[in-house]
């Protein structure tokens, strides 16, 4: 059954990250339910719970503690279970070698963290109300680091 | 030149002799047959002599005995028989000495025969006038008859004598001529010979001579070249050695005992000597190596170590090739070679060049560090700030509202600072490849991403077409954008800024920069702009890092942006320029090698 919300997940070690990204979601319009988890670890715990609603898209942080941002999108990627999961790699960097490993391990999109709060909320919005058929179907190194 | 060649030969040298010995041979031989020719007419002669002689002996001895019997007749005295007997035994002595002397000759035999007959015949005649003399009938016609008779025959002895004495003259005579024919020309010849032999020798003499002068100079050069070799063994740290493989003899030569520590030639060149002062832990690999070089006959690379007797550790290198000689001789030529400093210095090398891998991995987490965990709290920051005065801003004072604009510009400036610092140092050559790329959509592209200032300032941008240069296509677009940038960033008020880009073909010789450069042409773009400009006696500090020639206040930058630049060029092999006038403009120049 298809919710009248969209789940969004984040998972970010960083305690004000995880204030600004629930904080432009209350401003945002949009009907979400968020949750925020501080690690990988605690992250992948909750996924794994049987019962457990998975979320629409999944917001990852890379540089994170006890379990990187990379990793998760590793295992995730290798479980049936979770293939319709739409995942945003949420970083402070887009290097170059961050961009290239999170593309070539089945990541949908590369956000690199605004450091402008109405810029965030920009970025959430577009990302959430984004078709991603359509947007998975022409996905190529080009158009996958978000751009507004 | 083949006759000039063979003349210098040792084959030449072989002729000449073997000529020689021919000629002397010759000489002999004709020397021989002369001598001989003389001697045997010299004999002729004496045999027609000794002829001569006893012909006449003979009728000198049958006149004596004619004389004495007629003394006898006369005067009845038995002395004159006496002497007739005794002349008629010389008689016979004669004739047969003739014989013997004529035995060779059939006609003189034959002759002498007929001779001996008239000579008895007269014997008798004198016998018979005797007798009949003794009876006193001495004027009796039987007596003068026998008488008549006996002159006549006495004549005819000495007719035939002389004809006898003339056939042997003769014979003498053909003899005479046959061998003065056959010898008259053998002195010529041997003449002739000694002239051929002399003038040969005399030849062979100079050859000799000469191949001696060339050798006495191969020799000394031969000298000089062992002197040398011996120094460049000193001077390269190598030893040669030779392995006599048929008598399993070994020489070292005096560099290789250097090598091991000793003095040269101080112990006995043997395997097992030498195998004393390889290192305990390359002693089987060594021994396996010699023992495959028996085997083989031949020695490629091999490296071990020897320990000197003061204990110094020694890094060797091996290596030999069969030589042998014309007489089929086989010897392994090596040369074995300190190569301790190399070893060493590449180890040194290895080191620094781990710590240089570790320094970059410093570098690079620095480069980390700077993009991530430094841009995290600035964007926090910034954040922070945007939510401040978006939900805040009203409840502040004047003052408040300011600072807030202040720390705005502050950590606005701050990101400049991080991203320009990131770009610089992402800037490198290393893992970057080189592609054939299209300058002007380059350049393009690099326009596009400035449209905003330069519909801002209403710039004006040529350009002229460039061809397609083997470049990395994203610096160059970074070179462009922050030419241009640079230009626009420093344009002069109330002017409209014009910026020029063109192209061109120079030759190295042309620009005193480049003239001990190793590449002979260069592509030149120029980028000329109508703004601030500067004094020409900061064209080359400019491109310096951090480093500013205006106020942060007038105009914004990092002082990076033209580093960038200067580090781009270089990663092409090339070099910037940087020409300015004060309050005219600045005109910026980059040579890319073409190659």
């Amino acid at each position: 059954m298809q919710a009248d919300y969209t789940y969004v997940v984040l998972a970010d070690d960083d305690e004000d990250d995880r204030l600004f990204f629930t904080e432009a979601f209350e401003e945002l319009k949009i009907k979400t339910k968020v949750e925020t988890y501080k690690d990988g670890l605690a992250l992948m715990d909750a996924l794994n719970h049987s019962d457990s609603i998975l979320p629409n898209i999944l917001f990852l942080d890379l540089n994170m503690p006890k379990k990187s941002g990379l990793e998760c999108l590793i295992d995730i990627k290798n479980q049936e279970k979770f293939k319709d999961i739409a995942i945003a790699i949420y970083s402070t960097s887009a290097s170059e070698e961050d961009i290239e490993n999170t593309f070539v391990n089945g990541a949908n999109i590369y956000i690199k963290k605004p450091n402008d709060f109405n810029n965030l909320k920009k970025v959430l919005s577009e990302v959430v109300t984004m078709n991603w058929q359509y947007h998975t179907s022409g996905l190529n190194k080009d158009n996958f680091l978000l751009r507004l | 030149m083949p006759i000039r060649k063979l003349y210098q030969s040792e084959r030449f040298l072989r002729i000449i002799f073997g000529a020689s010995l021919f000629a002397v041979l010759c000489m002999g031989g004709l020397s021989y047959k002369y001598i001989k020719a003389h001697t045997d007419s010299f004999k002729m002669v004496q045999h027609t002599y000794e002829v001569h002689l006893e012909l006449g002996n003979l009728l000198s001895s049958i006149k004596s005995a004619e004389t004495n019997h007629r003394g006898f007749l006369i005067s009845k005295d038995s002395m004159f028989l006496e002497s007739f007997s005794i002349n008629r035994g010389y008689i016979d002595d004669k004739l047969f000495t003739l014989k013997d002397l004529t035995s060779d000759n059939p006609n003189q035999q034959e002759s002498l025969q007929e001779l001996e007959t008239k000579i008895n015949k007269r014997l008798s005649l004198l016998d018979e006038s005797r007798r009949i003399a003794s009876t006193n009938a001495m004027e009796t016609p039987e007596f003068i008859t026998a008488f008549k008779q006996g002159s006549q025959l006495m004549n005819s002895i000495g007719f035939k004598i002389n004809e006898m004495i003339a056939h042997e003259k003769g014979l003498l005579k053909i003899r005479r001529e046959k061998s003065t024919k056959s010898i008259s020309n053998a002195p010529l010849v041997v003449y002739y010979v000694l002239i051929l032999f002399l003038t040969l020798l005399l030849l062979t003499y100079g050859q000799i001579s000469k191949n001696l002068k060339t050798l006495k100079l191969k020799n000394e050069q031969l000298e000089t070249f062992k002197e040398s070799t011996t120094q460049t063994e000193i001077i390269s740290k190598n030893g040669t050695w030779i392995w006599h493989i048929k008598d399993n003899r070994y020489e070292y030569s005096d560099n290789l005992y250097r090598l091991l520590g000793e003095a040269p030639q101080s112990f006995k060149a043997t395997n097992d000597n030498f195998m004393a002062f390889v290192h305990p832990e390359d002693f089987d690999k060594v021994t396996e190596q010699v023992d495959k070089m028996m085997d083989d006959e031949d020695l490629p690379f091999m490296y071990y170590r020897i320990i000197q007797k003061n204990g110094t550790i020694k890094h060797f290198k091996a290596y030999a090739k069969i030589l042998i000689d014309s007489e089929g001789d086989k010897r392994l030529l090596g040369t074995t070679s300190d190569i301790t400093d190399e070893i060493e210095n590449y180890l040194l090398l290895e080191e620094k060049n781990l710590e240089l891998e570790r320094n970059n991995k410093e570098l690079a987490s620095f480069n980390y560090v700077a993009s991530h965990d430094l841009q995290e709290p600035l964007r926090k920051i910034q954040t922070f700030i945007s939510r401040l005065e978006e939900k805040e801003y009203e409840n502040l004072s004047d003052n408040g509202q300011q600072y807030i604009e202040r720390i705005k510009s502050a950590s606005a400036r701050m990101r400049d600072l991080i991203d320009d610092l990131l770009q610089y140092s992402r800037t490198n050559k290393s893992d970057q490849v080189l592609e054939v790329a299209n300058l002007n959509n380059l350049l393009e592209s690099a326009k596009q991403d400035l449209a905003e200032i330069i519909s801002e300032k209403n710039a004006v941008i040529t350009t002229e077409p460039i061809p397609d240069i083997k470049v990395i296509p994203f610096q160059i677009k970074q070179l462009f954008f922050n030419l241009i940038s640079n230009s626009l960033k420093y344009s002069r008020e109330n002017t409209v800024p014009i910026i020029d880009v063109s192209y061109s073909k120079t030759k190295a010789n042309n620009i005193p920069q480049l003239k001990s450069s190793k590449y002979k042409l260069y592509h030149t773009i120029t980028i000329e702009d109508n703004g601030i400009g500067f004094d020409q006696s900061y064209a080359e500090n400019i491109f310096v890092l951090f480093n500013r020639l205006h106020d942060k206040s007038d105009y914004s930058g990092t002082g990076i942006g033209l580093s960038i630049c200067e580090k781009i060029v270089e990663n092409h092999n090339g070099h910037i320029f940087a020409e300015g006038h004060l309050d005219k403009g600045a005109c910026f120049t980059v040579y890319l090698p073409m190659v």
